[in-house]
């Protein structure tokens, strides 16, 4: 008998977007029948298309309809599902979630309850990593519940952790609940600011406190592990390019990695994996100070959202090792091997030049780059409205070349030839952080776009450009172009026919 | 032809001519090709093509890696503009408001938080002034470009 038939899992994607269809593009080439959930307002999104089978999760808000359990698994059960991909952010890493996934008989694409709860809440994790003998970053946590009484705790430590020094959610991540403090004046405001949006974000007001380690790269090492006992790291990323705590450029390997430091950071984060009895695909992300130490940030328990640089570069298909881990098989990989450099860019609907504000509209013309070494992971397509109801990122722009130079050269031309219209991004930006020295000899830092930029970015078009796009605007203007569809050429107006489309017409 | 785009230095003016199938705006040429692609021909010799797009009012425009967006205003229309009112950049959720009608403020101050695509936002003042009316209290929605609260600038 096809040994695929007897194990082969049906995948429900418990997640929407570009990372959904990452997933649902892995369970298809595995042969893994797909189900996707979806809110009302994602019934048009690409990954709904992209399923075999879709489940309305019915609800207004995320909390009532992407973070529903019982919904999902109710969607599981009617279609027959008999795996859940959580994919990241949403219920990825919720034990809770987790729990009952195993507990309804079904497989869970991830670690175990135990691990994701032990990793999860950032102040366990420390504890759980000091005894594990790998460096944690100098801070202290507070346990207080009360507002006043942890205010008050987290006033005291501050001063016992010195400045400057870091407000973060011990159930955080994605810069929510974190805030940067250079001035005891600031403390009050910030730490209750922090308490807030952590409170507002996760339920749970728990701040620590870590020393800010100026200066530092950040460096995480991707690993896998899988329930035959075997754990091993893919090599490190680094992403110490940030934006408000959120990751814009990613690279892999780091521009200043040695072989030395690359095994002794694999070996503490695989040890740090195996602290918790880790299975599946994990990152462990580490601050890399100038002195050549480096320190426990945190574990993410999913897969991360910068995975395919390490992809690129080592030739392996982190979520299809996730998928089949998941069913007991061993990991495929065998020993690690890099081979030229990749770099990802986040393309987020933001306006750089206006503090990175969140922007919506339409995706009038979206035509992404092509050619060799390029990948573009999304889950829009032209014509697909952003919103404020989701994360504002719309695709990665993944490159890969036989050095870093020309990864970067690469990635320069893609940019440039990226169109997206309707809506602002931060195309340009990219673009233009492309140029920089920091970036170009790789002494990037975590605080690179705030040294650069510290009273923020503006676009600097020279004046002929400037010119030349009025003279497109008030010629397309007289041309009548707005009537007609951007994305075929087709025209409704008196621009002269395309004969290929009439033939496409009559002969389909 | 005259056209007129708003920009965040104030209106712009265009006056383009037209020569044959060609527009002409100060040594540049814009035309279309055969599949209907508008062509730019730059003073500096090179050739270009852009990608445009008109969503509403505004003409969108990429061109040698960079995007302008022009928004059109129609002849006889009046600016909406109205100055001293702060708007909100995005639909959201009032979290906080942190003055109140008559207060002196000081250009930077922080005058109200908003909570949009799960960050949260701070709306500051402008200008030094003072507070004349707050249309929004915690807890409520806006949406986006509505007014939040007026400033008087003071002299």
């Amino acid at each position: 008998m096809n040994r695929e038939e007897v194990c082969n899992i049906k995948v429900l994607v418990a997640n929407r977007g570009e990372i959904a269809c990452r997933i649902l593009r892995a369970c298809i080439e595995a042969g893994h029948p797909t189900v996707a959930v979806y809110a009302g307002n994602d019934a048009d999104s690409m990954f709904v298309e992209m399923a075999d089978e879709a489940v309305l999760l019915v609800g207004d808000t995320i909390g009532e309809t992407y973070l529903d359990q019982r919904q999902i698994i109710e969607a599981a059960r009617s279609t027959g599902a008999t795996a859940i991909h959580p994919g990241f952010g949403f219920l990825s890493e919720r034990a809770d979630f987790a729990t009952v996934v195993l507990e309804a008989g079904l497989t869970w694409v991830g670690p175990s309850p135990q691990a994701i709860e032990k990793m999860g809440d950032k102040m366990t994790a420390r504890q759980t990593m000091r005894q594990a003998g790998v460096p944690v970053i100098p801070g202290e946590e507070v346990e207080e519940e009360d507002e006043a009484a942890a205010l008050e705790a987290l006033r005291q430590a501050s001063t016992r952790v010195g400045y400057p020094l870091l407000l973060k959610a011990s159930s955080g991540g994605g810069g929510k609940g974190m805030r940067a403090v250079h001035d005891p004046a600031d403390f009050d405001q910030a730490a209750a600011g922090a308490r807030r949006e952590a409170v507002a974000a996760f339920g749970d007001g728990r701040i620590y406190i870590e020393r800010l380690l100026s200066g530092s790269k950040h460096i995480e090492i991707q690993v896998l592990a899988d329930q035959k006992g075997r754990t091993v790291h893919l090599g490190e990323r680094e992403c110490s390019v940030q934006r408000r705590h959120q990751k814009v450029f990613e690279e892999a390997p780091g521009p200043t990695m040695t072989p030395e430091l690359r095994n002794a950071m694999g070996q503490a984060a695989i040890a740090a994996a195996k602290a918790v009895d880790y299975v599946g695909a994990g990152t462990v992300e580490f601050l890399l100070a100038p002195s050549g130490e480096f320190f426990f940030l945190e574990m993410n328990t999913r897969i991360q959202v910068e995975h395919p640089v390490t992809e690129l570069v080592t030739g392996v298909d982190i979520v299809r090792e996730q998928l089949r881990i998941a069913q007991g098989e061993p990991m495929s990989c065998g020993d690690l091997m890099l081979r030229g450099h990749a770099i990802e860019v986040r393309l987020y609907a933001e306006d750089a030049a206006n503090g990175f504000l969140p922007a919506i509209g339409p995706l009038a013309v979206f035509r992404p780059p092509e050619g060799p070494g390029i990948r573009l992971d999304t889950g829009v397509r032209e014509g697909d409205e952003v919103t404020p109801n989701y994360d504002p990122m719309l695709a990665k722009l993944i490159v890969w070349a036989p050095s870093r130079p020309e990864a970067l050269q690469k990635m320069r031309r893609a940019l440039e030839e990226f169109v997206v219209l309707g809506t602002t991004t931060n195309l340009r930006f990219l673009r233009e952080l492309c140029d920089e020295e920091a970036v170009v000899s790789g002494a990037t830092t975590t605080t690179t776009i705030d040294d650069l930029w510290p009273n923020g970015w503006s676009p600097s078009p020279s004046r002929l450009l400037e010119d030349a796009s009025l003279l497109a605007a008030s010629a397309a203007e007289q041309f009548g172009l707005h009537r007609r569809s951007a994305s075929t050429g087709q025209t409704t107006g008196e621009v002269a026919p395309n004969p290929f489309i009439t033939l496409q017409r009559r002969y389909p | 032809m005259q056209h007129l785009f708003g920009s965040p230095d104030g209106p712009v003016e265009v006056t383009l001519t037209k020569d044959g199938n060609e527009f002409v705006l100060e040594g540049a040429r814009a035309m279309l090709t055969s599949r209907g692609q508008l062509k730019l021909q730059l003073p500096d010799g090179t050739t270009e093509l852009a990608h445009v797009a008109k969503v509403g009012d505004a003409w969108w425009v990429h061109l040698r890696g960079h995007t302008f967006r022009w928004e059109r205003i129609e002849p006889g229309s009046t600016s909406a503009d109205e100055g001293g009112g702060l708007v909100a950049p995005m639909p959201g959720k009032v979290l906080e408001v942190l003055v109140s009608p008559g207060q002196q403020v000081k250009a930077g101050d922080a005058l109200m938080v908003l909570e949009a695509m799960k960050m949260e936002h701070r709306i500051v003042a402008s200008t030094d002034g003072v507070v004349a009316a707050v249309h929004f209290a915690a807890g409520e929605q806006v949406m986006q470009g509505a007014s939040l609260l007026e400033l008087e600038e003071s002299n």
